[in-house]
């Protein structure tokens, strides 16, 4: 079992050296002239777009948050019974206002 | 004595690009090249090492604004550089480029010797190393996204869950999941290849 185990931390060994040997790849010295250029390219920053990033990157984030929130809202208000008053829609519907108003102009 | 000319920190050229002054930039290019280059070498290959880490540049420099002052810009920077790499096997594995090396009898051979303890850990050959890279990258090609820069990040460069979290912007209870299972597929793929 610890021989196993031993092999194990050789060959962890071994992946991790060939893994460090990857930095020894040599880069080109037209690469610092090209990203100049490219980030001149670019042209100054602009914090507004940056904002409107940040916001595009919150407003998902915050989704299924709002969702949950408003769902919990709605039925919150059923719970507190919210529905319209009979008497109210009935004083809306059956207004006797304009009758009156109407038997005003008759006379 | 003469003064020692004045040099200005990350913070005060980072202030003075978001300012407009796009040329201080390269302050922070001279500075910080070899670092990011060497994360862009651990982590893609070698054909796209060069744009992996101008593209890193370029996402850093549009950050800019959203960098918190009292934290450190190597950190920053280097959370950036992982990330694009990430992104970019995330791509890979979505447009099924991926390079898929072959399991070669060179690759048995070495791996049996390495297991049946013929090797020893002080051993320098370079073929041996070269042998030891090739059976890495026939293996990681192999893993997902997720799984191979989790594994390159803790398993390979020995960094701490909390560190590889904080570096990919996951929660520590990822890092972890994903390593316990990264490892175990890396396993599974050598002690496999070797039955086969």
């Amino acid at each position: 079992m610890k021989s196993l185990q031993h092999r194990h931390e050789v060959l962890k060994k071994i992946l991790r050296k060939a893994y460090y040997e990857k930095e020894r790849v040599k880069v080109g010295k037209q690469w610092h002239q090209d990203l100049m250029c490219r980030i001149r390219g670019l042209g100054p920053i602009e914090t507004g777009t940056y904002f409107f990033m940040l916001f595009e990157q919150f407003f998902w984030r915050l989704t299924p948050a709002t969702c949950f929130l408003i769902f919990i809202s709605v039925t919150l208000l059923f719970k507190l019974d919210f529905s319209p008053k009979y008497d109210i829609l009935a004083s809306l519907i059956y207004d006797t206002e304009e009758v009156t108003l109407a038997q005003l102009f008759e006379f | 004595m003469p003064d020692q000319p004045h040099k200005p920190s990350d913070v005060e050229i980072i202030r003075r690009i978001i300012n407009g002054d796009v040329n201080s930039f390269e302050h922070l290019l001279k500075k910080y090249q070899d670092h990011v280059l060497m994360i862009a070498k651990k982590h893609v290959p070698y054909i796209e090492v060069e744009e992996m880490a101008q593209e890193v540049f370029v996402r850093a420099y549009q950050a800019l604004p959203g960098f918190k002052e009292e934290g450190s810009f190597k950190q920053w920077l280097s959370a950036i550089a992982v990330r694009t790499c990430y992104d970019f096997w995330r791509k890979q594995y979505r447009s099924k480029e991926l390079p898929i090396s072959d399991f070669t009898d060179s690759h048995r051979d070495w791996m049996e010797k390495t297991l049946s303890n013929q090797f020893d850990i002080s051993f320098n050959e370079r073929s041996h190393t070269e042998e030891a890279r090739e059976l890495l990258d026939w293996a990681l090609d192999r893993l997902s996204a997720e799984d191979r820069i989790v594994l390159e990040l803790e398993y390979l460069e020995g960094l701490s869950v909390k560190e590889a979290a904080c570096l990919l912007g996951w929660s520590v209870a990822k890092v972890k999941v994903r390593s316990f299972r990264s490892r175990r597929k890396l396993k599974k793929l050598l002690t496999e290849s070797m039955v086969d």
